[in-house]
């Protein structure tokens, strides 16, 4: 396994010289995002975010299993990730960096532990069928902070998922082909966003959101807040770096609240425009044979 | 077909019309990178790009970006240290290959005793000196002929009081940005105006490196920012002078 490729020293000195200026390599504020994009693809489910340099895609699927023995009344949702040599040389399949370990480690605290995904809707018949549900994250392009791109499309990813409609008759479960019936969306409770802050200086003084890969090689502490739009925290992870003030990190908070509103709303409105340019409507729509039942 | 710059566009594979391919005299016709001859009388290209000829030095070759930096002897990189042997540095010239070394008495006036240190991670500006197929790269800093550094050597702030770093551009931009008139054969005027009056007479200093790195020092941190941008962008987005010039413009307007 080749080794991930170190910065050099001017490159190291140089940004947190800048930093302490006030500057940023690409010209942005200490509290500015990357450009984000969000797409939605063809089939449902399928999300693709670019941050910068950094470009994660999320696929959602389902499937009908048989739910876990000791917990019969809910379905199950799983999210893997994996960071294949495709994203950097130094990744390796089948033998997970520590940065795959965090980062999947995470978003299933954000999003799973959250209970952001009803999972007692995804029953079908108890203990015996249910739904599963899986999201696979793929990492196209490491530019840094995989973490909140990562978890902004599997938000979304799910958010646009349509799951097959079934029924029950007489304790036979049938499910429906798009065809026969409209797919319907998951049950979904709440959108949890990561936002995640770097730390430079000896004491941990500047904080920087979204940091590049660049910066993230030079930075001595991080801290992941994942929360939603009403300002409810999933959780804060802070794993280990250089201590930070608690009122440094209070601040970083209310600013994470106000990016949080910002991705709920981007999200929302990539969704609103990914359903107007799947709804045909129109003539067309009403002079169909077919009709939605 | 052509491109803006009135030369013709080749695809892999494609025969070269004998008409494009130089005529001299004297001089043998020399073939560049993305060539290869067919004997008995083929030339076909096998990248696509630009197809460029020296009808004085009687060659021809492709212009073309690629992404993997294959070192060529005669190159001028930025190479970054990765550790030291013996009598010799180890240094990187791209991430995940193969490292090149670098003799540690090959820099200027360097003997047994008076060797420069470096340390892993510093980046020397050096000259490709042998570079075959299947073997690591070696590198120098010094001429071998007259035995003068001609500017290469550690990479390092000016004067102690400055500061400096390396941004990373594609390796055709690069090649455009080394050559010997950049602004009329690579469209590059973005360092030109950036010390000139459209960007108030920056004061920066440059070394370009064949294997996609442009190291810039200057004496303020907002100047190599500025600089870096610059040529980031005009990398990225492709930009014609003109372009180049509203870039460098906004860029000023920004950092002021």
């Amino acid at each position: 396994m080749p080794r991930e490729a170190e910065p050099s020293l001017s490159e190291k000195q140089f940004v947190l010289q800048a930093l302490q200026e006030n500057l940023r390599l690409d010209g942005r504020e200490f509290d500015q995002y990357r450009p984000l994009e969000l797409t939605f693809g063809d089939q449902y489910g399928v999300a693709d975010v670019t941050l910068g340099k950094t470009r994660v895609l999320a696929k959602a699927s389902a499937e009908v299993t048989v739910p876990y023995a000791d917990r019969p009344l809910d379905g199950i949702f799983t999210i893997a990730t994996e960071l294949s040599p495709m994203t950097a040389p130094s990744f390796e399949v089948n033998r997970p960096t520590e940065t795959e370990v965090l980062l999947s480690r995470l978003l299933e605290k954000t999003i799973r532990r959250s209970g952001a995904l009803d999972t007692e809707s995804l029953c079908l018949v108890a203990g015996q069928k249910c739904w599963s549900v899986r999201v696979d994250v793929h990492v196209l392009s490491h530019g840094g902070n995989l973490i909140d791109a990562a978890c902004l499309a599997v938000v979304a990813s799910l958010r646009h998922f349509r799951k097959p409609d079934t029924s029950i008759e007489g304790g036979v479960l049938t499910v429906y082909t798009p065809a026969e019936r409209e797919p319907v969306p998951l049950s979904w409770l709440h959108s949890p966003f990561c936002v995640t802050w770097s730390f430079f200086g000896e004491e941990g003084e500047i904080a920087v959101l979204d940091a590049t890969w660049l910066e993230e090689q030079v930075r001595v502490a991080s801290c992941t807040i994942s929360l939603n739009r009403h300002g409810e925290i999933c959780q804060i992870a802070k794993l280990g770096g250089t201590p930070v003030e608690a009122v440094a990190l209070l601040q970083c908070t209310s600013v994470a609240l106000t990016k949080a509103k910002e991705f709920s709303a981007l999200v929302d409105r990539k969704l609103a425009e990914d359903l107007k340019r799947r709804d045909k409507g129109g003539l067309m729509a009403e002079l169909k044979a077919e009709n939605d039942r | 077909m052509t491109t803006t710059t009135g030369r013709p566009f080749v695809l892999p594979g494609e025969t070269v019309d004998p008409s494009l391919v130089p005529t001299h005299k004297k001089h043998p016709l020399r073939l560049g990178p993305g060539l290869r001859h067919i004997p008995p009388s083929d030339i076909i290209p096998t990248v696509a790009g630009q197809l460029v000829t020296n009808p004085v030095k009687n060659s021809i070759w492709v212009e073309y970006n690629s992404q993997r930096y294959i070192p060529q002897p005669g190159d001028l990189v930025i190479a970054q240290i990765v550790r030291s042997t013996q009598d010799a540095y180890l240094a990187s010239l791209s991430p995940y290959t193969a490292s090149a070394t670098l003799p540690q008495l090959s820099f200027e006036g360097a003997t047994k005793k008076t060797r420069p240190m470096l340390s892993p991670g510093s980046l020397v500006y050096a000259r490709v000196s042998l570079a075959n197929k299947h073997m690591d790269p070696e590198l120098e800093c010094v001429s071998s002929a007259t035995g003068k550094s001609d500017g290469l050597g550690p990479l390092t702030a000016t004067a102690g009081t400055g500061t400096g770093t390396v941004f990373d551009v594609s390796l055709g931009f690069a090649r455009r940005l080394l050559m010997a008139r950049s602004r009329e054969e690579g469209r590059v005027a973005v360092l030109e105006m950036l010390g000139g009056e459209e960007g108030g007479g920056l004061a920066f200093e440059t070394a370009v490196g064949r294997n996609g790195k442009v190291w810039v020092g200057s004496e303020s941190v907002k100047t190599v920012i500025i600089v870096g941008r610059a040529l980031q962008e005009t990398d990225r987005g492709g930009l014609g002078i003109e372009e180049q010039r509203r870039l460098v413009k906004r860029l000023i307007r920004e950092m002021r």
